[in-house]
């Protein structure tokens, strides 16, 4: 049996999963997330990466992989590539799955991949932040309204208010306007989702999506951005193949959950010995 | 008394100017823009109604008690308006805890927001007598939002009332504290801030003989981002760009040129020997290349925007920024930062990025002719001040460069003078 850890290193969080693999079955030991926020990347890594080794109770760790921003994590023995990390870990998640459109909160990106989890197509959003899951947050707290209820709310909303792009910098004052015209919390949120949704249609379009896509990263969760994203294929202009977008209650660890599958891979194919971590001699940066 | 007054509805502040009847200015007064603007244009009057009483009675008091007592009268009142409005968020806050809060977290909610604003009053009354009180933002919703978040995050998580729930308590409240209409005027605070100064007899005197002097608002023009929506009639607006040309050559007569980099947008502006605006270019709805590209970086750093400029201008190394996008330059400034480099060196090549911006429009409108006048919020930074100068002599020679203090009221006090133009006619 072969222990590892993902760790995936985002710009908003770092999660991290310890799994088990045997026999070709992979199996989720433990799962920690936790926000940045303002605080030292490298002590919030330590701090997720140690959680979830305990909270698993193993004793040993064959191989600790990281990925996203992670490529400085002293204590990893190795480090994957985003956009694999998710096909993979996607693919663990949903096996029907042929692409993944990880959201997160600076970059989104659209994945292509094959039925093992092979990069085909990729695709990532231009240069600027407007659309991102820091973009949404800023907004949400404009609103008052806790991140946990976008979703919700987003879904209330049946007249939404258009809105074009709009600078994640500035989009308090196109808030404050949005409130003094008098659209509802439920209509602008419900009309940032449907701007979101449009490029991320056209994302994935641009790399010839079909079937079944799993969104990943911190953005998944939002039950509005999906049903926004699932009206935007309903909706195009000239419908392309179908394309059915779905979450998964852990789509904001595929990324990390990816990263322990290839890194148990690696591990088997350079049939490492020694142990990457031990619970006697825990790891600290 | 007749006066007029010129309010600018910006994105980020509401700024007002009053004007005596002779045209000289009597108070000016400023406050950030909230979605409601009616009320924003009302506070930011107010607060100038406030600074043309305290210029009114300046003169008596001074004689009379000398300066310092002014100044500390002018503290005593501020305390007083902020005390006001944290008593009006916490009954807020503590009103949202039973809809927001899991019952059993309830009690231990309303004592961390209890022990929250018992220490901010506390720091409140530690500002109002220390004699040199560090800079702060003038805006009860900064100063507030900044102490209220450090306290938060120092409180830790008693009984899991953790940092997220206490946030999003204050974030709810906050708007509404500042979309209804609280009593903060003169005559409503003057009476507590004489209280807390001991009343002294000859302050009281020139209060009393300051406050009763009338002052009649005879036209008021409105102007900025918010404009069509103030409560005024068409002929008593203007734009931004006339209003921003007027008032800058009324601060420098012999103005040609103007810059102003304001907190959401950049303009670029030509104006003849009258002020008159002859052409103009302003940027898209873009944080890259105004102020808040600034005021972003400044707080990724937790530094206050007023430290930027002095940081930077200890740069020795000139250092190109890649990315446009302020959140994308933010996230380049930590990585830069993580491989070693300068934090000066990167926050200098940072203001020369906004200034870059900056030139491109400078050109489209026409150039720089001279004498070049910078307004607006970045005008007060050195380091920019510092970049924009080399560029400008690079690019167009050697060019006389007017700063104004009071830049960033340069557009309401266009507006003040096109009422003063409306009230003779």
């Amino acid at each position: 049996m072969t222990i590892t850890a993902g760790i995936d290193v985002g710009s908003g969080a770092v999660k991290a999963v310890l799994m088990s693999i045997e026999d070709g079955e992979e199996r989720v030991l433990s799962k920690v997330v936790a926000r940045i926020r303002r605080r030292h990347t490298p002590a919030v890594i330590d701090e997720v990466f140690n959680a979830a080794a305990e909270a698993a109770g193993v004793e040993t760790i064959d191989y600790i992989a990281t990925t996203g921003e992670g490529e400085d994590v002293s204590f990893s023995t190795g480090h994957f590539y985003g956009m694999t990390t998710h096909a993979r870990g996607g693919l663990f998640l949903e096996p029907a799955a042929r692409a993944v459109l990880d959201v997160g909160a600076l970059h989104s990106r659209a994945v292509l991949m094959d039925e093992r989890g092979k990069v085909l197509n990729y695709k990532m959003t231009s240069q600027c932040a407007s659309g991102s899951g820091q973009f949404l947050e800023n907004i949400a707290r404009y609103l008052g309204v806790s991140q946990g209820e976008v979703g919700e709310l987003s879904l209330q909303g049946h007249e939404p208010s258009k809105v074009s792009s709009i600078c994640a910098v500035l989009s308090e004052t196109d808030v404050i306007n949005m409130v003094s015209r008098g659209i509802t919390t439920a209509n602008i949120l419900r009309g940032i989702h449907e701007s979101m949704a449009f490029r991320f249609v056209r994302l994935l379009r641009a790399i010839r999506a079909e079937g079944r896509v799993l969104m990943t990263g911190g953005l998944a969760g939002d039950v509005g951005l999906l049903k926004a994203l699932q009206d935007g294929f309903e909706e195009e202009k000239r419908p392309g193949p179908p394309i059915e977008v779905v979450n998964h209650e852990d789509s904001i660890l595929a990324g990390a959950i990816g990263a322990a599958i290839w890194g148990a891979f690696r591990h088997r194919k350079l049939g490492l010995g020694e142990a990457a971590w031990k619970a006697s001699t825990p790891t600290r940066i | 008394m007749k006066c007029v007054v010129g309010i600018d509805l910006g994105s980020t502040t509401t700024k007002a100017v009053i004007l005596d009847e002779e045209g000289r200015i009597l108070g000016r007064g400023i406050t950030n823009s909230r979605s409601n603007y009616d009320l924003a244009a009302k506070v930011a009057r107010e607060e100038a109604l406030i600074t043309a009483r305290f210029a009114l009675l300046r003169h008596e008091v001074e004689k009379r008690a000398g300066a310092e007592v002014l100044r500390s009268l002018l503290k005593a009142f501020r305390l007083s308006q902020t005390l006001a409005q944290l008593a009006r968020l916490e009954e807020l806050i503590l009103g949202q805890i039973p809809r927001l809060v899991a019952e059993p977290l309830r009690a231990a909610a309303r004592t961390s927001v209890g022990s929250i604003f018992d220490s901010i009053r506390t720091e409140e009354e530690a500002w109002f007598k220390d004699p040199d009180p560090p800079a702060r933002s003038d805006f009860f919703r900064d100063a507030a939002g900044s102490a209220y978040m450090r306290l938060a995050e120092e409180i830790g998580d008693p009984n899991g009332v953790n940092f997220d729930l206490l946030v999003g308590l204050y974030d709810r409240c906050i708007i509404q504290v500042e979309n209804e209409p609280l009593e903060l005027g003169f005559r409503d605070h003057i009476g507590s801030a004489l209280e807390r100064i001991g009343n002294p007899d000859a302050v009281r005197e020139g209060v009393e003989q300051a406050v009763h002097v009338p002052l009649d608002e005879i036209c008021t023009v409105g102007t900025g981002y918010g404009r069509a929506r103030l409560p005024f009639p068409k002929e008593q607006i203007r734009s931004e760009i006339l209003c921003h040309g007027l008032g800058a050559h009324r601060l420098f007569p012999d103005t040609r040129t103007v810059l102003d980099i304001g907190g959401q947008d950049t303009k670029a502006i030509q104006v003849d020997d009258e002020g008159i605006v002859t052409s103009f270019q302003m940027n898209d709805r873009c944080a890259a290349g105004c102020g808040r590209y600034l005021g972003y970086i400044a707080d990724e750093m937790n530094i206050g925007l007023h430290e930027l400029g002095p940081l930077a201008d200890r740069s020795k190394r000139r250092v190109k920024i890649n990315s446009t996008c302020t959140v994308f330059a933010g996230a380049e400034l930590r990585e830069r930062l993580s491989l070693g480099e300068k934090r000066e060196d990167i926050i200098a090549g940072l203001h020369r990025a906004i200034i870059l911006r900056a030139m491109s429009l400078l050109a489209r409108s026409g150039g720089v002719q001279n004498q070049f006048t910078f307004t607006g919020g970045v005008a007060r930074n050195s380091a920019a001040v510092k970049a924009l100068r080399r560029l400008v002599e690079e690019n167009y020679g050697e060019r006389t460069l007017n700063i104004s203090a009071d830049s960033i009221y340069t557009g309401a006090l266009g507006a003040s003078l096109f009422a003063q133009r409306e009230a003779a006619a």
